[in-house]
């Protein structure tokens, strides 16, 4: 809300501090200033003034008290003096739905309606209203000092004399002052005459009863009605008012009486009117205060600071809280229109702020030395990522969400749906993060010539959501990209992995994953018509694996002393038909090799020339060690011959001599 | 043979090298003499008598160490004559993005401190998101317009804790934390965040969050001043500042915004503070009674500070990056830069 800085300069005798001073202060101890602005002779402070505090400090009056409170410059409220003539119950009569919490009223008879005085409208102008004649002037004059919604209507333009606050019935029209016409329903509260509606409760007037150059007497209202009556009300209709504001933030229902005097009084002074004997008073709820005890002892365990009893008592009596303090017990009532403060730490928030937190010094906190846990999954992720990153990889973090597009082009089926997102981008969960690295490979391919880059995250089955780690690499091949799992597998502590021939439908050569039984992701090379449909153009393998079930797997490192007995190298060479497959010709090796064999690498695959037809050829290497003493050249000889003997057993495999 | 033979033989191959333009052709000529020349002087020497023999040989012997010495500085000179104003070869490493490199420093920073580090759920039930948060029934982040619901049949007639969304805030995890942990407890928790707007250079449907809380039987705001302190000295410099100011958050009493001496200016005033010095970085308080009791904390006996802290703003100071969507890009230009 905007503020005037001379109108909370018209609480003070004493200079109030310059603007921008003043706006330092009220941030270091009240809400945010978003802005300082000169307005002709005046000063308008934008204050953010937060939902908690809406109840009281929407208003002139409310800022004052705050600054009261911290400079400790003496606050004067403006004294209401009314001279009362005749009988209020002669010209209206009310009633009103317990959706009104208090209806007051006052009347204010031959009233001269023309523009209001200078200071007045240079007040409204800086908080950013038009001034439009002297009684609409000061019903928003008062609601800017005091918070109080007020309305005039003219009274002679009441139908009957009769005001009614009920619920609007279905279909029931009405034209607001703005010449806006509404149709409201039964969850609508209205102000009705014996006629028809002529306001909408708490948002705005209707125009029917408009005060214009000739009224002559005022029907000023100041009520309070039910906060979500308000809200529902205003939401429906898509208003949203300097009065229904307030309403929706919940106001006291004491500060109705006090407006609807004060600004009757302001009337009968700048109007030339009179103000009517009597006022409507309707109390449909009843307000009482909370008593909250506190010992000093407890602003200083939450604070940390001491703070005098004589400054805590200073701060409370300066926001209008009634003490009473046997030594340092405090038994303290809030006032009424302090509808945020319940509990002890309200009060001592209040104590804090205005004492100033920046007043208050620094304490390391006194703990025990307990070491601190980290969950096994994120250490694992510690080490995925050092890992990846040794590899070449870099990470990337793609969205959450996917779109339509995306999950009927991966040809996914129930995915968790989210409810009205504000995009349609946002419509899924993912259910992998592969779609997001795919998109993201077509998306590098036009600005790299190559790139290997990774993703850690949460994907999602339904509701159900689990961490995994996705990466993609390009230009590359299926061996290249198995190299890499193989040896982050390694480095992260999990060794025996297989490689098991499987397929996904946006995947050309593809293998699950394996540690045992359990398969722990995937690997693939993206297949060319899903590369068509994404635009890339490069060779591109991808894998995703589960980070819950590598962390149940990761087994810690072990050291292996060096061997220091010589080993012996053998080649062999075998021919196999084109569709064995490797890890066929290495089981059988490893199977006949037996203990002594410690190692089989595969040095060269040749398919062509020189090669029957259909064929293809192996070239092995077998390392042969034993950690106690060195192999003679027969004993390896003949372990290598045994080898040769069983894959020769082979029909269709042939081992080169 | 005469001893001036050798002498001769020094003085043409001095003279062939200082006719030499390049390092290659005194290398070469350097070879010519050592591998012809002077093996033609040693064989007939082999020929003579002994007395001969040893002055010349000892002779052919000082020429020969000359000319390899020579040999010896044009292979220097040589690898000197590299340019090396040419670009080196392209190498590769990995980069860590940089708001897991932000949070794992934060993790780092305060598991110095003592605080652990756990995780929470994504997908989160309103009763943890809000309820247990102290949010009033009718707060306006519960609604559609702010908060990732997800789709669910007949939600309407679900309960709080049936109904399921993308968390708001990593502040739910507080509350998973006390049900499971007795106090006193010191967590901190990084997670991705979500809200329901449209997205531009500032805000973005998800990003990191880093929370905190301590909670012990003697916690206090000077305390919380202290840790918090040290905290942003730690991420952005020893000369960081920081300052309290009231602000209110459900599950919060009191409750603060915590501002630090911007990072651009060090304070002076400039456009990314707004003039003012100060960056609002972090909302903070102490833990709401309301709070702990939903979370089976004792609250007369306990009490505690929580705080929460937008890491991609964070990072975004640090690195003064202007646009938050950069972050979910995997644009390789972008990230090959942290």
């Amino acid at each position: 809300m905007i503020f005037s800085y001379n109108f909370l300069q018209s609480f003070f005798d004493e200079k109030l501090p310059e603007p921008q001073k003043l706006a330092d202060l009220l941030i270091m101890h009240f809400f945010e200033v978003e802005g300082v602005e000169k307005v002709g002779k005046d000063t308008a402070i934008d204050i953010d003034i937060l939902p908690s505090r809406a109840g009281d400090c929407l208003s002139h009056k409310g800022v004052a008290r705050e600054i009261s409170a911290i400079t400790g410059m003496k606050l004067i409220f403006p004294q209401v003096k009314l001279k009362e003539k005749g009988d209020i119950s002669k010209y209206v009569e009310v009633k009103a739905d317990s959706a009104c919490n208090r209806y007051t009223m006052r009347v204010i008879d031959n009233v001269k309606v023309g523009p209001s005085p200078a200071h007045i409208q240079e007040k409204l102008i800086t908080c950013g209203l038009k001034p439009i004649n002297n009684i609409v002037d000061i019903t928003n004059y008062v609601m800017l000092e005091t918070g109080q919604p007020l309305h005039a209507f003219d009274g002679e333009k009441v139908e009957g004399g009769k005001i009614n606050v009920r619920y609007a019935k279905n279909r029931e029209k009405m034209v607001t002052l703005d010449e806006k016409r509404h149709e409201l329903d039964k969850d609508i509260l209205v102000i009705s005459d014996e006629v028809s509606s002529i306001g909408i409760a708490g948002i705005k007037g209707g125009v029917l009863p408009e005060v214009d150059e000739n009224t002559k007497t005022i029907f000023l209202e100041s009520a309070n009605f039910d906060r979500q009556v308000i809200r529902r009300g205003a939401r429906k209709l898509g208003l949203r008012t300097d009065a229904s504001v307030r309403f929706e933030h919940g106001m006291s229902t004491v500060i109705a009486q006090e407006a609807v005097d004060r600004a009757a009084s302001m009337i009968a002074d700048i109007a030339g009117g009179e103000v009517v004997k009597g006022r409507v008073d309707i109390a449909n709820k009843k307000e009482e205060s909370v008593s909250i005890s506190f010992t000093a002892q407890d602003v200083n365990n939450i604070l940390g600071v001491d703070i005098p009893l004589t400054e805590i008592e200073r701060i409370l009596r300066s926001l209008d809280f009634k003490i009473k303090r046997n030594k340092s017990s405090f038994n303290v009532e809030a006032p009424l229109f302090r509808k945020d403060v319940v509990i002890k730490e309200d009060v001592i928030e209040e104590i804090g702020r205005i004492y100033g937190y920046e007043n208050i010094e620094p304490k390391t906190p006194c703990a025990e030395l307990i070491s601190p846990k980290k969950s096994s999954s994120l250490a694992l992720e510690s080490c995925c990522l050092e890992e990846m990153k040794a590899l070449g990889f870099t990470e990337a973090y793609n969205y959450t969400f996917i779109n339509e597009e995306t999950a009927s082009f991966f040809e996914y089926k129930g995915l968790q749906e989210m409810e009205k997102p504000v995009s349609l981008d946002y419509k899924y969960l993912r259910p992998s993060l592969l779609p997001g690295v795919i998109k993201s490979v077509g998306e590098n391919e036009k600005i790299v010539d190559k790139f290997s880059f990774f993703e850690i995250g949460k994907v999602f089955s339904g509701v159900k959501e689990r961490k995994v780690i996705a990466g993609a690499s390009f230009p590359s091949s299926f061996l290249e990209m198995k190299g890499v799992v193989n040896l982050f597998l390694e480095r992260i502590g999990i060794k025996e992995v297989s490689y098991n021939p499987s397929s996904r439908n946006f995947l050309g050569a593809c293998a699950e994953i394996k540690h045992g039984k359990e398969v722990v992701g995937i690997i693939g090379e993206v297949s060319s018509k899903t590369k068509k449909g994404m635009g890339i153009k490069s060779p591109v393998v991808v894998f995703e694996l589960e980070m819950e079930k590598l962390k149940t797997v990761r087994e810690d490192s072990v050291y292996n002393p060096i061997n220091r007995f010589p080993g012996a190298l053998r080649d062999i060479s075998l021919l196999v038909p084109r569709e064995t497959k490797y890890i066929e010709a290495e089981k059988k090796i490893k199977r006949e090799g037996g203990s002594l064999l410690s190692e089989v690498s595969l040095f060269d695959l040749y398919e062509g020339e020189e090669i029957p037809e259909g064929m293809k050829s192996f070239a092995f290497r077998l390392l042969f060690q034993s950690n106690s003493r060195t192999l003679s050249s027969e004993e390896v000889n003949k372990i290598r011959d045994k080898i040769i003997s069983s894959l020769d057993s082979v029909p269709e495999w042939k081992v080169r001599k | 043979m005469k001893e001036d033979n050798i002498d001769l033989l020094k003085e043409r191959f001095l003279q062939e090298i200082k006719e030499a333009k390049t390092a290659e052709e005194r290398r070469k000529i350097s070879k010519k003499y050592l591998d012809k020349e002077l093996s033609a002087v040693f064989r007939t020497i082999k020929e003579l008598s002994s007395e001969r023999k040893g002055v010349l040989g000892r002779k052919a012997n000082e020429l020969k160490s000359f000319i390899a010495e020579h040999m010896e500085e044009v292979s220097a000179e040589e690898e000197e004559s590299v340019d090396v104003t040419l670009p080196g070869k392209n190498v590769s490493v990995g980069r860590i993005h940089p708001l897991t490199q932000a949070l794992q420093r934060c993790g780092e920073i305060f598991s110095g401190m003592g605080f652990s580090v756990v995780e929470g759920p994504e997908v989160e039930d309103e009763w943890h998101n809000f309820d247990a948060l102290n949010f009033e029934h009718d707060h306006p982040s519960r609604e559609m317009q702010d908060t990732l619901f997800l789709k669910q049949n007949k939600r309407e007639s679900l309960s709080s804790s049936e109904k399921l969304l993308m968390r708001t805030h990593t502040s739910p995890v507080q509350i998973r934390y006390m049900l499971e942990n007795k106090p006193p407890l010191r967590i901190v928790v990084p997670g991705r965040v979500f809200r329901n707007e449209a997205t531009d250079s500032s805000h973005e449907i998800n990003f990191y969050q880093l929370e905190g809380m301590m909670v012990g039987e003697d916690v206090s705001v000077a305390n919380f001043r202290a840790v918090i302190g040290v905290f942003f000295q730690k991420f952005f410099g020893k000369d960081t500042r920081i300052r309290l100011r009231p602000s209110f958050f459900p599950f919060t009493e009191p409750s603060f915004e915590v501002d630090i001496s911007c990072s651009n200016c060090s304070g002076k005033g400039c456009s990314v503070c707004k003039r003012t010095g100060w960056l609002e970085v972090m909302g903070a308080g102490m833990v709401h009674p309301n709070v702990l009791k939903n979370a089976g904390v004792d609250s007369d006996k306990y009490r505690g500070f929580a705080f929460g802290v937008g890491v991609d703003r964070l990072v975004m100071l640090r690195y003064k990056i202007d646009d938050i969507r950069l972050f979910y890009s995997a644009d390789a230009r972008f990230l090959k830069q942290f």
